[in-house]
This record gives C-alpha cells, sequence and structure tokens, in this order.
C-alpha cells in the first residue's frame, strides 16, 4: 500500500487523506459548539453525530478501495491488514473491558475504538508484506 | 502450488516488473504468485496463460 501505486491507491490515500482532516475539523467544532453553547437535546445529537461521520467516510472510503483495486494480491494483503485490525482491537478493547469490570481500570471512551483500529492496520500491515517478501 | 513462471518469464527475458505491466499488477503480485506464496484467482491464472500461450495446467501444477 505504501511502497506500490497504482490509481486505486492513489484515490485511496487523498480520500484518507481529506476523511483524516475532515475528523479532526469537525471534531474540534463539535468540542467548540458544546463549550461556547452548552447543546442539549435533539442539536447535541445531530452535531455528534455529524462529527462523527468522516470517521464512517473513512470505513466507506476503505470499502471503496477494495472494490476499485484491480491488483488480486494487494487486495487480499489489505484485506489481511484489516483482519488484524479488526482482530486488534476486539481483543484489545475486550480485555480493557474486563479490566474496567475485575481490576477497576480507567474508562476507554468508545470513540477511541476507530483510531485504535486504524493503528492496529498500520502496524499490521507491514508485518504481512514481510511474510511475501 | 508450483508453478514454471520464473522459468518462462526468464525464457522471454522479461523482468518482474515487464510481467506485472502486461498483467495490469504490481511486481510484488509477480513475485509472490512466483515464489508460490500467493496463488492467483482463475481469472488472472487464464491471463497468464494466454499471455504465454499455454494452458494454466502446464504453468501451475497442484504439487506440493
Amino acid at each position: 500500500m505504501w511502497c506500490v501505486s497504482n490509481p486505486a491507491q492513489s484515490r485511496y490515500r487523498v480520500r484518507m487523506l481529506v476523511a483524516a482532516v475532515l475528523c479532526i475539523l469537525f471534531a474540534a467544532l463539535a468540542a467548540a459548539a458544546f463549550n461556547v453553547w452548552h447543546l442539549t437535546g435533539a442539536v447535541a445529537w445531530v452535531v455528534a453525530v455529524v462529527s462523527a461521520l468522516p470517521i464512517v467516510g473513512a470505513l466507506v472510503g476503505t470499502g471503496a478501495y477494495l472494490n476499485e483495486e484491480k491488483d488480486e494480491f494487494q487486495r487480499n494483503l489489505y484485506i489481511q491488514a484489516i483482519l488484524g485490525g479488526i482482530a486488534g482491537t476486539l481483543a484489545a478493547t475486550t480485555i480493557w473491558g474486563y479490566l474496567e469490570d475485575f481490576a477497576r481500570a480507567p474508562h476507554m471512551r468508545l470513540i477511541w475504538v476507530c483510531p485504535m483500529f486504524w493503528i492496529f492496520v498500520v502496524v499490521v500491515f507491514p508485518v504481512i508484506r514481510l511474510r511475501y517478501r | 502450488m508450483k508453478n514454471r513462471l520464473r522459468v518462462l518469464r526468464a525464457e522471454r527475458e522479461w523482468s518482474q516488473a515487464d510481467l506485472a505491466k502486461q498483467l495490469e499488477v504490481s511486481r510484488q503480485s509477480v513475485n509472490a504468485i512466483e515464489t508460490g506464496k500467493f496463488d492467483p484467482s482463475l481469472p488472472l491464472a487464464f491471463k497468464l496463460a494466454r499471455l504465454f500461450g499455454m494452458r494454466i495446467e502446464e504453468i501451475f501444477s497442484d504439487e506440493s
């Protein structure tokens, strides 16, 4: 993904960059809106959901990449990385959930689940690539 | 799955990049197939066979 580049991968990078910028922008705007106007009720729900949309967009962009990628080997690598990301996230959040329940570990906010998933994907991807050297 | 891709490519004096370009895949894909670490799909196997003017079973064999 980060070493070779084809049109699908280039589009994917642009989408992810846009999603990342929007994610930071929306989160900052939402935080400011809640601080200034102390939003409640339906408006608070709408603003909260809208703030999360760039993250959803990143996931949709990933699906679009998998759909557009014509190189089946590259697609296979990325699917493996995504599976690794899902497995890592599920394992980490489950372990942390038990720690919260039984060992009084501090509460982990759910907004960190998606970033955690991407971190796992980024870490797992080069490891998977090494297997095919 | 075993294959004769490296030999067939060498006979034609093609680099992995040359073959990858003709198959419209990455060089890494060709390398993974050649080394037997990745088995191509049927459409890609047919594409390879057409490119070399051979049948699929003349390129790939299911011997371990």
